[in-house]
């Protein structure tokens, strides 16, 4: 059975000025992820991993090329459709967690949910929001840590915490730029393997990284260079990741 | 949600906030107490201006008077019963005021008063100081000096029908406190006439051994500004050192009918002190003396005077006090006054004498607050003046707000990025700032109505306690200002406007920073720890 794509890429092209000149950091890179799947996307530092992933998350604009969610192109959209789109079927996931440090860690977690919601909506809403972010908490073996501000948690811990708050709103699709970045290798390896379990459970994941070993765990790997996509092992492949650029998603 | 929640969170999470907090309060309060304390000045005096007069005057604008004054009060009553109540006339001059037994004088406005009409349009009543503890005795007619007897126990009576009236006075009082307060400052008295006065009190008579009396020539009486005779002290009380019915002179200089002096000497009047009044306006109570209208009247030449051919000049008087209707608006009662008036001026003799005719001309007929406008807009222009400079001096907090913000927003930066990523609009995140602000605007204010108003109601307390410790630091002098205290009320309404300005104030504040935070790009602020 075929599988529906649920992100596409076509063309993009970003580029910034760096001082006085400008720097072509994506040339036209494409790229489908389809439901379900886990993909990698790897490439050297500076490459555009993150710039790729921002403009697939609509936290940035291309300067050409299309990106659609479901079909629908969301840079044709408005402003504030981008935005719910963003908030309802995105969650981001980042190197540095990127937690609000006044706020614990259900506050966090609560976040995206606050932002669908108005003052006087929120207050009818709020008692299932807690039960249900509680829920997400255990599942990410962060219960009983809900009240701990983030600067009283672990690396590993906040990156979990990242994971849920990407997680509050459901989102079909997972983006992950450099999750174990900063982590450790053990650490690293258990939020991969949080990962690879939201996965199996059927959440999108896309993932980037510059970690051969961080990528082997996702379903399919793709590379970019030069600012564009190239599927691992082709023209500038790594051989290391031959098995896994062709391994087939299975689910 | 997430702007309310957060800009709370802010709150009491960011030090910085509390300095915010605090410039909004101090500028609350300071603007509170300025605007507190120069209302209440506002107020006293605006409360005093009123007491002062009748709802409508008829002004002669001239020092020498205006004619037919007591016929248009007979005709005021008859045609216009359903406005006014009762017309009484006065008369203003100059004098000089001297107190025989010493060598003082000082310069003196006289105002001559029906006494028993005038306190029925006016407050004057309220402020006199032996009337309010002898009821009914206190009259400007001819009289002799009350002498208390001094028995030899150390016992003092006063004549009759003092002693009566102050048991009057005992039984109609409601409020126990002054009561208590009379008892606890007995009759005190100066030693008449063979020993010097040298006592100090609040109720100062004459006393001699023997039966209480009335002794010396009967004189009119005078009433006496409490600041031109008596020396104020520090708590706003006085020291007396002249006796009830002590000899007093005034010493007139009539005008003529034209306004210019008579050529004649001034005029010598013997007079009895029988009370001093207290109108709470420094300016009048240093410098006004009351007499017998109709003493007055004759004393200064603006009775009826014989002519040459055998007629006579008409009476003249320097102002008529109206007493209206209190159901009637005060503008509308002096509309059908003024008609009156000029109906009234019709309706005089056509073959008027060129000195009343010229007198007529300048009479104008103003309310009270008209006759007092240059004396309370003075005072209400000062107090929008020093309002708008600490008003001014309070937009520093605006600026204050929008650094404070700024930094903020610097420090922010991060989690803008992390709120936008997470799908925060632009306008969610200025909105966020600007609740922060208006939070911020809210506690500042409330903290700062608490405060004002705190201080306001124990400003007399404050300064008391700081003259206390460095007399140097007494502001407010009741030997200087025309009130005992510093007035103490705050307004609702100043409380609302000053807490809604400043509110609104905290928010503009924050402007900048708002949109400062709006525009931040979340890619930006993400890409690095």
């Amino acid at each position: 059975m075929s599988k529906k794509a649920l992100l596409g890429a076509r063309g993009v092209h970003k580029s910034y000025v760096m001082g006085r000149s400008p720097v072509r950091v994506l040339r036209g890179a494409s790229l489908s992820v389809q439901e379900g799947e886990f993909l990698a996307i790897m490439g050297s530092s500076g490459s555009g991993k993150s710039t790729l992933l921002h403009i697939l998350g609509a936290l940035d604009v291309p300067d050409k090329g299309s990106v659609t969610f479901r079909g629908e192109d969301i840079f044709g959209m408005g402003g504030a459709a981008r935005r719910v789109m963003k908030s309802r079927e995105i969650g981001f996931v980042f190197q540095f967690y990127h937690l609000l440090p006044e706020c614990s860690v259900l506050e966090n977690v609560l976040m995206p949910r606050m932002m669908l919601h108005s003052f006087w909506s929120w207050q009818s809403a709020r008692r299932r929001a807690r039960r249900e972010t509680m829920e997400l908490l255990g599942r990410v073996g962060l219960a009983d840590r809900a009240k701990h501000r983030p600067n009283e948690l672990s690396g590993g811990e906040r990156q979990r915490v990242a994971i849920a708050r990407a997680l509050a709103n459901q989102p079909s699709l997972l983006l992950a730029d450099e999750p174990t970045g900063n982590l450790d290798a053990v650490i690293g390896s258990e939020i991969l393997d949080l990962l690879a379990g939201l996965n199996r459970a059927g959440q999108t994941v896309v993932m980037v990284t510059h970690d051969a070993r961080v990528a082997s765990r996702a379903h399919r790997c793709v590379q970019l260079g030069d600012g564009i996509i190239r599927e691992a092992g082709g023209p500038s492949g790594t051989d290391a990741l031959a098995p896994v650029a062709t391994r087939e998603v299975t689910r | 949600m997430y702007k309310w929640f957060l800009a709370s969170r802010y709150l009491y999470t960011k030090l910085i906030a509390l300095f915010a907090i605090g410039s909004v309060m101090l500028c609350v309060a300071m603007v509170l107490v300025v605007m507190s304390v120069m209302g209440g000045f506002l107020d006293t005096i605006r409360a005093r201006s009123r007491g002062l007069h009748s709802e409508i005057v008829l002004d002669s604008g001239s020092l020498q008077g205006f004619p037919y004054y007591a016929e248009f009060g007979e005709y005021l009553m008859r045609e216009l019963p359903d406005v006014v109540d009762l017309t009484t006339p006065v008369i203003y001059s100059y004098g000089i005021f001297r107190v025989p037994a010493t060598t003082w004088t000082r310069l003196a406005r006289v105002v001559g008063i029906r006494y028993g009409d005038y306190i029925k349009v006016n407050d004057f009543e309220e402020g006199l100081h032996y009337e309010r503890y002898f009821p009914g005795t206190t009259h400007l007619g001819l009289q002799q000096m009350p002498v208390a007897s001094f028995g030899e126990d150390g016992t003092i009576r006063l004549p009759r029908d003092l002693q009566e009236a102050n048991a009057r006075w005992r039984a109609q009082e409601t409020d126990q406190e002054v009561i208590a307060e009379f008892e606890a400052h007995p009759f005190e008295y100066a030693i008449y006439p063979d020993v010097v006065s040298t006592a100090v009190g609040e109720r100062v008579f004459a006393a001699e051994l023997g039966p209480a009396r009335y002794a010396g020539p009967e004189r009119y009486g005078i009433i006496v500004g409490c600041d031109l005779l008596n020396e104020r002290r520090e708590d706003g009380n006085f020291n007396r050192y002249n006796a009830r019915g002590t000899d007093v002179a005034l010493a007139l200089m009539p005008l003529s009918r034209t306004g210019t002096t008579s050529g004649e000497p001034p005029i010598r009047v013997p007079l009895r002190y029988v009370d001093d009044s207290r109108t709470g306006i420094f300016e009048i109570d240093d410098f006004c003396v009351y007499v017998d209208f109709e003493m007055l009247q004759q004393k200064a030449a603006m009775d009826p005077q014989e002519l040459a051919d055998g007629g006579f000049t008409t009476a003249r008087a320097n102002q008529l006090l109206v007493d209206t209707n209190d159901d009637l608006e005060l503008y509308a009662a002096r509309e059908r006054i003024e008609s009156a008036w000029a109906e009234f001026r019709s309706e005089l003799p056509a073959d008027l004498s060129f000195a009343d005719a010229q007198a007529l001309g300048p009479v104008r007929v103003l309310t009270w607050e008209e006759l007092q406008g240059d004396f309370i807009a003075a005072i209400e222009k000062e107090k929008v003046l020093v309002t708008i400079l600490f008003a001014l001096i309070s937009m520093v907090a605006i600026v204050l707000i929008g650094c404070i913000f700024y930094m903020i927003v610097e420090k922010k930066t991060r989690d803008i990025g992390i709120l936008k990523s997470l799908g925060a609009s632009s306008a969610g995140v200025a909105g966020m700032f600007i609740i922060y602000a208006a939070v911020v605007g809210i506690v500042g204010s409330i903290l700062g109505s608490v405060a004002g108003t705190a201080f306001v109601w124990n400003v007399n307390s404050i300064q008391d306690w700081l003259a206390q410790m460095n007399p140097q630091l007494r502001v407010w002098s009741p030997t200087i200002y025309s009130f005992d205290k510093i007035p103490e009320v705050v307004k609702q309404v100043d409380v609302i406007w000053v807490c809604a300005v400043a509110i609104v104030s905290s928010m503009a504040g924050s402007l900048i920073p708002a949109w400062i935070a709006s525009r931040v790009w979340p890619v930006e602020a993400l890409r690095y720890e």
